[in-house]
């Protein structure tokens, strides 16, 4: 079999061996609802299940299990904090559309929730991010308002991994009597996180980033009252969140949290060693080439390098045909090659955004998968170059 | 969701005719920063019909396939036959381009007509 080098973890990331174990019964034999566990012993088996995943997930986060609630992963997570609070905080204490801040590099998810609260009325502020990639915390003070609702900074960036000073900027939003909500979808089991250190009122993550699988994630709520229900339905998550547990889901998504947080220190070395590798052999081999973003903040999984004099789309294609496969932007707009709207929030001009790929190194990560792109990449500029 | 076919991946890992023609009949430039691209096609052209196209180009996997096979269509043609040359039938060629790659593929058809205007005009 020819040779595949995964470099795009970020996007997603394979499922872990002892994470689907866990999760196989719970399709066939143990299939009960745990809404029933009351009567049933079956059911039973299922709840005991899902909180005991609960326990897991809270463990890796550092909160209480009661304040996880599970989700079919981050942009639900996502949408429903933007629009749960925003609505509710509007509706029942200021008796007026509220102000959302957050930051013009922030995943669609938080983009196009954000866009949907200001057409119904809400106020929104974009806060902009410079060269570094990190959010400056004076810049969030000084776009506070008295209606300001909630402030909502992801952890470290999808496309960049820059990390941001989310303690600090909770800060800013609790003393101007806002909420803070991070989305740690990037974050979660590769670096260390704790909902009481970053000082947050609400986290997102998403199980398919850390090893387990898709279409499940969490919402960490520190106070129930404080958001609308998102999915109206029966009394599941406290009445938070309806629909049927999606059991399997949760079960592996526990197991990949357990895992994550057992790794979690040997992982952050290993990959921090392996990336700065990378980034260190394609910046000797390859020139007119340079990192976007703050090279030192930034989470341990992630290089987005800028080449000049390419464009990224026929050289993420040249890469696929020797096997490695990597990203432009991110995994979501696929079609249309488009400029990262990352990239140019960070002040990178179009040309700059278009020559620019990131590699996301992952568990299944390897000394020989970053030797071998490190190796073949070099080779696919000179070619791209060469055209020019 | 459309994607690209394995004639156009070919023709781009392999792509003919790069470079410049030395004293050309007619040359087309694009530049345009938002699609990234940065293109130049020449040709020489020689009793009425081209005898030859080379280009050079920094874009798209699209836009770089489709001069490729534009480069080996256009030696022989006559002026008017060149200019019926369009997006569908070098679409055909590479056994069907993604039509979201069009509008950036259509950038070689759009340099073959700079060119022919550039050797009309100095002919003229």
């Amino acid at each position: 079999m020819e040779r595949i080098v995964y470099l795009d973890n970020a996007a997603t990331t394979p499922v872990d061996a002892a994470v689907l174990d866990e999760m196989e019964p719970f399709f066939t034999e143990r299939f009960a609802n745990p809404m029933t566990y009351m009567h049933s012993s079956a059911g039973d088996v299922a709840h005991t299940a899902v909180e005991e995943a609960r326990v897991r997930v809270a463990s890796l986060i550092g909160s209480n299990p009661e304040q996880v609630v599970f989700t079919s992963g981050g942009t639900e997570s996502d949408n429903w904090v933007l629009k749960g609070t925003v609505e509710r905080t509007s509706r029942e204490r200021l008796h007026k559309p509220g102000h959302l801040v957050t930051a013009e590099f922030e995943h669609h998810a938080i983009l196009h929730s954000a866009l949907a609260l200001q057409r119904q009325g809400y106020e929104v502020t974009f806060v902009k991010v410079g060269r570094s990639g990190i959010v400056d915390p004076d810049d969030v003070r000084r776009a506070m308002r008295p209606t300001t609702v909630l402030v909502s900074i992801m952890h470290a960036n999808n496309e960049i991994g820059t990390i941001q000073p989310i303690a600090d900027i909770a800060r800013v939003a609790h003393e101007h009597g806002a909420l803070m909500h991070t989305d740690a979808v990037q974050t979660a089991a590769h670096i260390p996180l704790d909902v009481n250190t970053l000082e947050v009122d609400f986290l997102s993550l998403s199980g398919h980033k850390f090893n387990g699988p898709k279409g499940v994630g969490i919402l960490f709520v520190r106070d129930h009252a404080a958001l609308y229900p998102f999915i109206d339905g029966g009394g599941q998550e406290w009445g938070l969140r309806g629909s049927t547990h999606n059991v399997p889901g949760i079960v592996g998504l526990g197991k990949a949290a357990q895992l994550g947080k057992e790794r979690l220190p040997g992982e952050l070395e290993r990959l921090t060693t392996l990336r700065n590798m990378l980034f260190d052999k394609l910046s000797a081999r390859i020139d007119r080439i340079a990192a976007n973003g703050d090279m030192k903040q930034r989470v341990p999984q992630n290089l987005n390098i800028r080449i000049e004099g390419i464009d990224n789309e026929p050289l993420l294609v040249a890469m696929n045909e020797a096997g490695i496969i990597a990203a432009g932007g991110s995994a979501c707009n696929a079609e249309e090659t488009v400029a990262s709207h990352v990239l140019t929030s960070i002040g990178c001009d179009l040309k700059e955004a278009k020559s620019s790929i990131r590699l996301s190194l992952g568990y299944v990560t390897t000394a020989k998968d970053v030797d071998y792109a490190a190796d073949v990449i070099p080779g696919l500029v000179k070619f791209l170059r060469s055209m020019a | 969701m459309d994607k690209y076919s394995r004639a156009t991946i070919r023709e781009f890992m392999s792509p003919s005719n790069i470079g410049y023609i030395d004293d050309p009949s007619g040359t087309g430039h694009i530049t345009d920063n938002a699609d990234a691209v940065e293109l130049t096609l020449s040709i020489r052209v020689e009793a009425g019909r081209i005898a030859d196209a080379k280009y050079r180009i920094a874009g798209c996997t699209a836009l770089i396939a489709t001069l490729s096979v534009l480069s080996k269509e256009l030696p022989g043609k006559t002026i008017d036959e060149a200019l019926a040359l369009d997006m569908p039938y070098l679409s055909g060629l590479l056994e069907g381009l993604p039509e979201s790659k069009w509008r950036c593929a259509g950038y070689a058809v759009q340099a073959l007509h700079l060119a022919i205007e550039d050797y009309q005009s100095k002919t003229s």
